[in-house]
């Protein structure tokens, strides 16, 4: 029988060795091995896509039954699936069984539920993970008999949070961090928030009007705006700016 | 620009230093309800405020808007103290090149990043001017990503528990030229972000720091 302390053990020896896979593959290997002895059959790296993005586009990871993805993306499930929907309102890690959803009214949600007990996908524990710019993304681990208690839920927890680490690291830079603007394109889009144009801009930083522009410019490149308005709307929407 | 307070110039300070304890009161009791630390005169100070405490007090505008603090570990912490069961695993450190690092906060209205990113350039440049190796902290488990992706180097001392309702963890930040490169890369600073007045003396005896670990070595 498993005690705290080899949990402990075993979650710290874990997180040591990942330092040294150099693949996100390999970090996605170790950890399906590690979630494993837990009961975890299904592991998956993600963040949690805005209005604008697809969840194929935010994905950083996964070992999930090919046939559940691809009914999931098809039927767009994560804008309904509860446990998505909670993730984005905690910190803290939760059973998939905790997402509150109002089976009488909430059908897409119901179906989604039903959906996933069909691929065994009924059991399983979500990591929250909150990074910059309160970026919200996940580890969520599946099974069907799994080690879930009081003393393993912590070293999961943990696991995970490194795990996730691990993965972003590993993968190309720009995935989830692909909207960072330089420190000057948020301060043009602070000004521009205020109803500045380009020219007050220019006056206010010290900076010629053309420079403004040009910032405002690549900070609606890299927001994927269709205009100026446009790309202060998604810095406020994705908290890039504060209101 | 973030100024550093110690013994030895604290006398630069003294009305600083009150409204920096009467800001943690508003803060760590007022809105984040750890109430366990809550004073009659409304000033939060506890067991590691002292002669030994290195406080990071960020001043804009002539008002404190940020701050946090550091503690020998060769001093009895709050890890050792109070939560040394997040510690269970690798255990409390007790080094002169260790650190504690806690009470970090940040004035609401300035919350939107750069600050953060020049307190946490802030303890990179002091630890590396002073020979501080690393820095052990107790933290909310949602701190760690964001540590993470600013370029922060964890590594955790035990499983997360439950504090005051919220999980939470005890790790070791290390402390290196290449993070705070990357922290003041991504704030856009250039230069130091210390402001060093009055009388300074080194954080460490470093003759102690080499007897000690030539000691350990040969044991």
């Amino acid at each position: 029988m498993a005690v705290a302390d080899d949990y402990g053990r075993d979650a710290l020896d874990f997180i040591e060795d990942l330092d040294r896979v150099t693949t996100a593959s390999a970090a996605m290997d170790a950890m399906e091995e590690a979630f494993g002895r837990f009961g975890f059959r299904t592991l998956i790296v993600t963040g949690l896509p805005n209005p604008e993005q697809r969840f194929e586009q935010v994905v950083l990871a996964k070992r999930w039954p090919a046939e559940w993805f691809k009914l999931y993306t098809a039927n767009d499930y994560i804008r309904v699936d509860p446990v998505a929907r909670q993730c984005r309102r905690s910190y803290n890690p939760f059973e998939w069984s905790e997402a509150p959803f109002n089976r009488e009214n909430d059908k897409r949600a119901l179906e989604v539920m039903n959906r996933a007990s069909d691929f065994n996908m009924s059991n399983g524990f979500i990591i929250p993970v909150h990074g910059e710019n309160a970026r919200d993304a996940c580890v969520s681990l599946g099974g069907m008999h799994l080690d879930l208690n009081r003393r393993s839920k912590p070293a999961l927890h943990l696991m995970a949070m490194y795990g996730f680490e691990r993965v972003r690291k590993l993968l190309a830079p720009q995935t989830l961090t692909q909207t960072r603007l330089t420190p000057r394109e948020r301060e043009v889009l602070v000004w521009a928030a205020q109803g500045k144009s380009a020219w007050d801009i220019g006056g206010i930083l010290g900076i010629a009007q053309r420079t403004a522009e040009e910032h405002l410019a690549a900070a609606g490149r890299k927001l994927r705006a269709s205009n100026r308005v446009h790309a202060v709307a998604i810095a406020i929407r994705d908290r890039i700016i504060e209101p | 620009m973030i100024h550093i307070i110690t013994a030895l110039n604290r006398h630069l300070y003294e009305a600083r230093l009150e409204e920096l304890f009467r800001l943690r009161h508003e803060i760590f009791v007022g809105e984040r309800g750890w109430k366990a630390l809550e004073k009659p005169d409304g000033r939060e100070i506890d067991d590691y405020d002292n002669t030994d405490s290195v406080y990071f007090v960020a001043i804009d505008d002539d008002r404190i808007v940020g701050g946090h603090r550091l503690y020998p570990t060769t001093k009895p912490t709050m890890l050792g103290d109070v939560f040394p069961h997040l510690a269970a695993v690798r255990g409390v450190p007790e080094d002169e090149a260790t650190w504690e690092w806690s009470r970090y906060f940040v004035v609401k209205g300035k919350r939107d990043g750069k600050l953060n990113l020049a307190l946490l350039a802030a303890v990179q440049e002091l630890c590396l001017e002073e020979g501080i190796a690393e820095i052990s902290a107790v933290m909310e488990t949602w701190w760690l990503p964001r540590f993470q992706q600013t370029g922060f180097t964890v590594r955790p001392l035990g499983l997360p528990a439950l504090v005051n309702n919220e999980w939470t963890m005890a790790g070791i930040i290390e402390i290196s030229a290449e993070t705070l490169a990357h922290v003041k890369n991504a704030a856009g600073i250039h230069g130091s972000v210390l402001v060093r007045r009055g009388p300074q003396r080194p954080l460490i005896d470093r003759t102690l720091v080499m007897v000690h670990r030539a000691t350990r070595a040969g044991a």
